[in-house]
């Protein structure tokens, strides 16, 4: 018995193991390839290149152009995610525990972008704030405006499950209890404890925005360039190039997905209170119904 | 006037009473323990009087003054969860210094207050843990350091120790008791444990479907209790109806009174009459015997009707094994007239 599910599970490990070396080598062949491209000097008739160079990543990086929009990007970014973080933070808090039967609505209204595709966003955007009153098209603002409502549900999500995971509710009366007013709490007591969760949404909202491209493209493009809409802009001329680009690019999203994994997986000191749950913040529950008992 | 003044304080949730005109006065310096069922309110009142929950009707005051209406941080009360409460991000130190730094203390005021809280608990040398590296009966020691330190008006205990295996709760809470009388703290307790109820408290106030059904001493409490409900609820009361007893070979019933309680260690039994001047006498025949320590407990089959028996086990009752037919004696006082409960 113990042998036969031994070797089934021995069997099915290398089936595991085939699968996923196949889809990786798919993923990753392509970067590969294009690493390759980025370094090399003559690269048309043989299998591999003639020669390397890192001369590419050196008129890269001394590229004007490159810098300021790498740096628009993060800006964009930065900015979008600290406003996201000082909005919703207290007002998933006082909904979730203050005001329990407005989170449907809150929930639907965060969830709403999921229900429109970028392309039908972006041509209802230019159209209404491209004359006045609103005449932002074409600037940092529709841009911070839309990733706002784009990292919304990831906000959301991580931090309604940060708080419940540490039980807010009963925190926050202990701590009153003990003579604190509820912003001191709040600051005091739950701020610290949804950190790890807090930390994890802003690195992913923050590669979502730093990856996306249709609306950078539609809604901005070229008048204020970010480093995706660069990147488009380079595909057309020198492949070495855009190939460097390509790689920079990736690596730096990769950097921060490293990160979210990171946060997202460290436990944090767990509230001791019986129902507590540790665990990944994105983790999607779905019983959104309070069961918080007194 | 009472330390603790609770006065009529009904309190529902949507259309749920939940606290009907409760009333109750302690002492200050005195323990007492709500006791009663799950959902019967109790925590709804503890929470009332911390301020967590806003009440209906009436009113509460402690020490004279009226805090019905004062926020959680201005009625210096403490408070101690069920599930502890401890802050995760903060260390035990932290933790029990929390209160006081609320209250705008100096780091150099804070410092030996919360030292002698961790030699009063008994967790020197535990300062830089976190909630997360103690044990259940550790947490809870915290939790009462972090409520004590404030030197409340009055301490509030929400079912303290129901978390923890049995035999942490019953040192844990000697120690409760110990230390509420070392600084003499005025102490709400909250149990659903009758056992616990009765050890613990200086009196008792039994609650059902948010009112309290009765007030007391344990002893008071347990030898006489007020109601079948209360009866059903301490201990291992035999209840009865005078219905239930009709035609049964009972006899010396008394002649007032439908409802009837008697406590299963004040049932003489053995094989033949005694003395049955006066009292309630009754046939019947052992059903089964277990053993609780020191007790034999009968269960005995009166035409039916099941009585418990508690005897001291001991060479004297040896041959009352399952089977034997038995004569019980119930002397009149002991055979309890109460009030039958809905
Ligand atoms: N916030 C609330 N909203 C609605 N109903 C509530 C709320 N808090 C308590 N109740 C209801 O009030 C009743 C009494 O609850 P309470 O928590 O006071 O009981 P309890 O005696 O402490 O019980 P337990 O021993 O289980 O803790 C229950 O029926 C409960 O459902
Ligand atoms: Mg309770």
């Amino acid at each position: 018995m113990n042998g036969v599910s031994g070797k089934k599970s021995a069997a099915s490990r290398i089936g595991h193991l085939f699968v996923v070396i196949v889809i990786l080598t798919f993923l990753l062949l392509p970067l590969l390839v294009t690493f390759l491209f980025s370094i090399s000097t003559v690269w048309d008739h043989t299998i591999l290149p003639k020669g390397y160079s890192f001369d590419s990543y050196a008129a890269l990086f001394s590229d004007d152009r490159f810098l300021l929009a790498l740096g628009r990007s993060f800006l964009v970014a930065s900015v979008t995610v600290v406003l996201s973080l000082i909005v919703m933070v207290p007002t998933i808090f006082i909904v979730s525990l203050y005001v329990p039967k407005l989170e449907r609505w809150l929930q639907s209204v965060v969830l709403m972008p999921f229900a429109v595709p970028g392309v039908v966003a972006a041509v209802g955007l230019i159209k209404l704030y491209s004359s006045p009153p609103f005449a932002i098209s074409g600037t940092i603002w529709i841009l911070i405006g839309v990733y706002f409502i784009i990292i919304l549900p990831f906000v959301y999500q991580s931090t309604r499950n940060s708080l419940r995971s540490v039980n807010a509710a009963e925190l926050m009366e202990a701590a009153e209890v003990l003579g604190a007013d509820k912003p001191a709490a709040f600051a005091q007591v739950i701020l610290p404890n949804i950190m790890p969760g807090i930390i994890a949404a802003s690195l992913l909202s923050f590669s979502i925005v730093f990856g996306e491209f249709v609306l950078a493209n539609m809604l901005v493009g070229g008048s204020y360039e970010v480093v995706q809409v660069y990147l488009y802009h380079m595909l057309g001329t020198d492949g070495h190039r855009s190939s460097a680009t390509i790689v920079t690019f990736f690596l730096l999203v990769l950097i921060l997905y490293v990160l979210v994994l990171k946060f997202g997986q460290r436990k944090p000191r767990t509230a001791v209170t019986s129902d507590a749950k540790e665990g990944n913040p994105f983790e999607l529950r779905p019983d959104s119904k309070r069961v918080e008992k007194f | 006037m009472s330390f603790v003044r609770i006065q009529n304080v009904s309190k529902s949730f949507n259309d749920n009473r939940v606290l009907n005109q409760v009333s109750l006065d302690i002492e200050e310096g005195e323990f007492v323990t709500l006791l009663g069922p799950s959902g019967c309110g109790k925590s709804t009142l503890l929470r009332a009087i911390a301020g967590l929950n806003a009440i209906d009707e009436g009113s509460i005051s402690v020490g004279g003054k009226d805090i019905t209406n004062l926020p959680p941080k201005k009625r210096n009360v403490g408070m101690v969860f069920q599930s502890y409460a401890l802050f995760p991000n903060m260390n035990v130190y932290d933790n029990i210094a929390f209160g006081l730094k609320m209250d705008g203390l100096k780091k150099h005021e804070i410092r030996p207050k919360v030292e002698q809280m961790l030699s009063i608990i008994d967790l020197k040398g535990k300062e830089a843990s976190y909630p997360s590296q103690l044990s259940g009966g550790q947490q809870q020691r915290v939790a009462l350091a972090r409520s004590l330190i404030k030197n409340p008006t009055v301490l509030l205990l929400d079912e303290p120790l129901s978390a923890l295996d049995a035999k942490i709760r019953r040192s844990l809470r000697n120690e409760i008791r110990l230390i509420q009388k070392r600084l003499n703290m005025t102490t709400i307790f909250v149990t659903h444990d009758q056992e616990e109820a009765l050890t613990i408290s200086d009196r008792i106030f039994v609650m059902n479907h948010g009112r309290i059904e009765q007030a007391g001493t344990p002893n008071e409490i347990y030898i006489v209790p007020a109601s079948e409900y209360v009866a059903r609820f301490i201990g291992n009361y035999n209840v009865w109806s005078r219905e239930q007893l009709k035609g049964l070979p009972v006899h010396g019933l008394p002649e007032q009174g439908d409802m009837f309680a008697v406590r299963p260690e004040a049932i003489r039994m053995d094989t033949a009459a005694g003395d049955n001047e006066n009292g309630v006498v009754a046939d019947g025949k052992v059903s089964y015997v277990s053993i609780l320590g020191n007790v034999l407990r009968f269960e005995v089959d009166v035409a039916g009707l099941p009585v418990t028996v508690d005897m001291l086990s001991g060479q004297s009752i040896e041959h009352l094994s399952t089977g034997t037919p038995v004569k019980l004696f119930i002397p009149r006082d002991e055979w309890k007239s109460i009030q039958k409960s809905s």
